[in-house]
C-alpha cells in the first residue's frame, strides 16, 4: 500500500532521511522505533506530504505524492495522523473538532457529521465528553479524541506520531487499547513509538532506524528474540532494560 | 505629484550658517539629553522593578505605585507635570533660586520628565525578568551550598541580565525617540531644531527629513547591535527573546 | 488648592476629551486594517510583498510619532500642492504610524499559534485556506487581542501629541486654561488623573484577557 522509494531529506544542511526504501502492505500495523534524531517522525511526516523531501518518491495506492498532478488535500483526507501533543483545537468543543473535517473537506450535513463522531466517541470510550473543550479533558481522553477526530475521516491508513509520549503513566494502556482495537480490524498503521511491549504484541513488522537510515526491519518476534545488527541490539538492551525493571500490573503493557 | 515640481529643495539648508550649527547642536542635546535619562531610568528602574518582587509588602506598593502611576500618564503630560507644576511645590525662595540660577529650567525638566517615565518601563522589564526565572534554578543553587548572595552573583544575575538585554535595548530606542518630545516644553533638540530651522527659511521638508535619518540611523544601529549581543550570548536551548 | 479652578473650566476641557475619543478611535480602526495588510505582507513569502512591509515597519518603529506628525505636515502641502488641515494631518499621521504597531502585534499573534496546529488541520485534509480560517485565525485572534488592547491606551495616550499641530484636544485645552489661570498644580493633576483613570483602565480590561488566555491554550 505504501512504497517508499530511495527517499532523502535534508533540514538545510542536516541530512534527516538517508535514501530509504521500504514498503508496507495493507493491513500491516507497522512500528517505527529508534534513538532521537534517527529520523522517524520526519519519515511518518513524509508519507502524507507534511514534509517536503528533496530526493525519491512516496507512492500510496500508486499515487505520488510529491507529484504536481496529485491533489495532495484529497490524498491527505484518506489517511489519518495522531500527534504527540494531541494538537486539538482548543477553541473547538470535542464534537467540534471531530466534524470539522468532514463538514468542509468531505461536505457532509452537520446531523451526519456528528452522528458518526457520536459512534466513534463511544468507540473509543468516551462518549460523555463530547461537548467538553480540550483543556477540561485529560491527557489519555485528549489522544483519544485526537483518534476519533482522525478516524471521522474514515482513512484507509493511521499514521501515529508518539502517540503516548506525552501521557501520564496511567494513560497510555488506555490508548494502547484503542490502537490495538483499530489494529485488529484490520487498519494498516505506522506507529513511531517507544512502547515496544505495545510493539510485540500488536506489530507485524517492527523497522529499526538510526542516523536517518533503516538498519533494520522485521517480523515482531524476530526482531526482539534475535536482532541481525549490532546496532539493534544495543538500542534494544537499553530500552529493554527500563522495560524490564517496570513493575508489573495485571493488563498493563510492560 | 504636482507640489512636487513647484517646491524648490535646498539642501543647504543643513550645513548653511547658522542653520547648520543649529541642527548639529540640536542633534547633540537629543544625545546627551537621552543618556542622562537613561542612567537615571537605568538607577531608578532597576530598583523600582526589584522592589516588585521583594518579601516586604510596603516596598512592593511603592514599586507597584510608582509603575502604575508613571506608565498610565502619556509622557507630555508627565513632562508638563515637571515643567510647569513641579517648582510650584517648591517654597518660593527656591523658585527664586531656580529661576535665577537653573538657565535650562526646560532641559533639566527634560531629563527628569523621561528619567522617570523610562524608569516605569525599566521597571517593568526588570519585574518579568526576574518572574520568569525557575524556581528551580535558586533550588539548585543553593542545594550545593551557595549563600544567597553567591547564587545571585554567579547564577540569578547573569541569567536576568541575558533575559533583560533585549527589552533594555528597545527601550533605550524608545527613550531615545521620546526625548523629541521634550520640544514641547522649549528643549532645543533635534526636532525642535528641525521645526525651528522651517519657520525661519519655510525648508521644512529638507530639516525633518535629516531630523529623520538622525532617528532612524539610531534606531538601525541599536537593531545590529541587537543581533549581534543575541548571537554572543545566546546560550542554547534559552529563549532570551522573551514577551 | 484651589479647585475651583477646574470647575470654572470643567465644559471646556471635557470638551477636548470629545475629540481625544474621536481621534482615538479614527486611529485605531484605520491603524487596525492598514495594520491586517502589513502583517499578512510580512508573513509572505514572496520578496516584493515581503520586504517593502519589513521596511515600512521598521521605518515608523524607528521615529518618534513627533517627529512623523511634523514630517507628514510638511510633507503633504508638497505634494497635494495646498496646505493640510491640523484634524486630516493628525489623523494620516497616527494611522499611518500606529499601523507599524499593530502588525507587529498581529503577526506576532499569527505566528504564536503552535505548527502542529496547522499540520493537524492539514492531515485531515483542510486546505490552506480552511485551516487558516476555522483553525489558526481564531486562535491567533484570542492571542493578540491583550497587546491590541494595550496599544489602544497607548494610542489614546499618543493623541496627546496632536497638541503639536494646534488640534484643541483636551491636554491642549487644559495647557490654554493654564496659561489663563497659572493654576498649574490643579490643573496637570486634574488632567494626570482622567488619563489614569482611563488608561489603567484599559490595562486591567488587558490584563485579565491575558490570564483568561494563558488558561485556555495550555494542553
Amino acid at each position: 500500500m505504501i512504497e517508499i522509494k530511495d527517499v532523502s531529506l535534508w533540514y538545510k544542511n542536516f541530512k534527516a532521511l538517508d535514501h530509504i526504501s521500504t514498503t508496507i502492505l495493507k493491513g500491516q500495523t507497522v512500528v517505527l522505533c529508534g534513538p532521537s534524531g534517527s529520523g522517524k517522525s520526519s519519515l511518518l511526516r513524509c508519507i502524507n506530504g507534511l514534509e517536503h523531501f528533496q530526493e525519491g518518491e512516496i507512492f500510496i495506492d500508486g499515487v505520488s505524492v510529491q507529484d504536481p498532478k496529485t491533489d495532495i488535500y484529497q490524498l491527505r483526507s484518506t489517511i489519518g495522523m495522531v500527534f504527540q501533543h494531541f494538537e486539538l483545537y482548543p477553541h473547538m468543543t470535542v464534537m467540534e473538532n471531530i466534524t470539522l473535517a468532514p463538514i468542509r473537506v468531505r461536505k457532509k450535513s452537520k446531523k451526519e457529521a456528528e452522528e458518526k463522531a457520536m459512534e466513534l466517541l463511544e468507540w473509543v470510550g468516551i462518549p460523555e465528553q463530547a461537548l467538553k473543550y480540550p483543556e477540561e479533558l485529560s491527557g489519555g481522553q485528549k489522544q483519544r479524541v485526537a483518534i476519533a477526530r482522525a478516524l471521522a475521516m474514515e482513512p484507509k491508513l493511521m499514521l501515529f506520531d508518539e502517540p503516548t509520549s506525552a501521557l501520564d503513566p496511567e494513560m497510555i494502556k488506555d490508548v494502547l487499547d484503542v490502537m490495538m482495537n483499530l489494529a485488529k480490524e484490520g487498519m494498516t498503521m505506522v506507529v513511531v513509538t517507544h512502547e515496544m511491549g505495545f510493539a510485540k504484541a500488536v506489530a507485524d513488522e517492527i523497522i529499526f532506524m538510526n542516523e536517518g537510515r533503516i538498519i533494520e526491519k522485521g517480523p515482531a518476534q524476530s526482531f526482539f528474540d534475535n536482532p541481525k545488527n549490532e546496532r539493534t541490539r544495543q538500542f534494544l538492551s537499553r530500552i529493554l532494560w527500563q522495560i524490564d525493571s517496570r513493575v508489573k500490573v495485571k493488563g498493563s503493557w510492560n | 505629484m504636482i507640489g512636487l515640481f513647484s517646491y524648490h529643495f535646498d539642501w543647504s539648508v543643513l550645513w548653511r550658517h547658522p542653520y547648520g550649527d543649529l541642527l548639529i547642536q540640536g542633534i547633540l542635546t537629543t544625545f546627551h539629553l537621552s543618556f542622562i535619562a537613561w542612567v537615571i531610568a537605568m538607577g531608578l528602574g532597576i530598583t523600582m522593578g526589584v522592589f516588585r518582587v521583594m518579601p516586604f509588602w510596603l516596598v512592593r506598593f511603592i514599586g507597584v505605585a510608582f509603575v502604575q502611576v508613571f506608565r498610565n500618564i502619556p509622557f507630555l503630560v508627565q513632562l508638563f507635570f515637571w515643567y510647569f507644576a513641579a517648582p510650584l511645590f517648591l517654597p518660593t525662595s527656591a523658585q527664586k533660586w531656580l529661576h535665577e540660577h537653573l538657565t535650562h529650567y526646560s532641559y533639566w525638566a527634560g531629563v527628569v520628565g523621561l528619567g522617570i517615565y523610562t524608569a516605569s518601563r525599566v521597571a517593568e522589564h526588570i519585574r518579568s525578568g526576574l518572574l520568569s526565572i525557575p524556581q528551580d534554578q535558586f533550588r539548585a543553587a543553593y542545594s550545593t551550598g551557595l549563600t544567597t548572595l553567591q547564587t545571585y552573583r554567579y547564577v540569578i544575575v547573569p541569567y536576568a541580565f541575558r533575559i533583560v538585554l533585549p527589552p533594555f535595548t528597545t527601550e533605550f530606542l524608545t527613550c531615545f525617540k521620546n526625548s523629541a518630545l521634550t520640544m514641547t516644553i522649549g528643549v532645543m533638540e533635534t526636532t525642535y531644531t528641525a521645526y525651528y530651522i522651517d519657520s525661519f527659511t519655510f525648508h521644512g521638508l529638507e530639516t525633518t527629513t535629516a531630523a529623520s535619518l538622525v532617528y532612524l540611523s539610531i534606531s538601525l544601529c541599536i537593531v545590529i547591535f541587537m543581533s549581534f549581543i543575541e548571537k554572543r550570548m545566546l546560550i542554547p536551548g534559552m529563549i532570551v527573546r522573551g514577551k | 488648592m484651589d479647585l475651583d479652578v477646574i470647575i470654572r473650566n470643567f465644559e471646556f476641557i471635557i470638551g477636548g476629551l470629545a475629540l481625544t475619543f474621536q481621534l482615538a478611535l479614527l486611529t485605531v480602526v484605520g491603524g487596525l486594517f492598514m495594520g491586517i495588510v502589513l502583517a499578512m505582507a510580512r508573513l509572505s513569502s514572496r520578496p516584493w510583498i515581503y520586504y517593502p512591509a519589513t521596511l515600512y515597519i521598521h521605518f515608523f518603529r524607528g521615529l518618534p510619532l513627533i517627529l512623523v506628525i511634523f514630517w507628514l505636515y510638511f510633507l503633504f502641502p508638497v505634494v497635494i500642492g495646498r496646505p493640510m488641515g491640523a484634524f486630516s494631518s493628525a489623523i494620516i499621521s497616527f494611522i499611518v504610524f500606529e499601523a507599524a504597531y499593530f502588525a507587529e502585534i498581529m503577526r506576532a499573534g499569527m505566528q504564536s499559534v503552535a505548527r502542529g496546529q496547522a499540520l493537524a488541520a492539514y492531515s485531515s485534509g483542510l486546505t490552506s485556506y480552511q485551516t487558516t480560517y476555522y483553525v489558526l485565525l481564531p486562535q491567533a485572534f484570542r492571542n493578540m487581542v491583550p497587546s491590541l488592547i494595550n496599544q489602544t491606551v497607548i494610542i489614546f495616550q499618543d493623541t496627546s501629541l496632536a497638541y503639536v499641530i494646534g488640534l484643541r484636544e483636551f491636554l491642549r485645552r487644559v495647557n490654554l486654561v493654564d496659561a489663563r489661570e497659572v493654576r498649574s498644580i490643579e490643573l496637570y493633576l486634574f488632567a494626570a488623573l482622567v488619563y489614569f483613570i482611563i488608561c489603567s483602565t484599559g490595562s486591567l480590561i488587558s490584563h485579565r484577557l491575558e490570564k483568561k488566555r494563558v488558561g485556555r491554550l495550555f494542553n
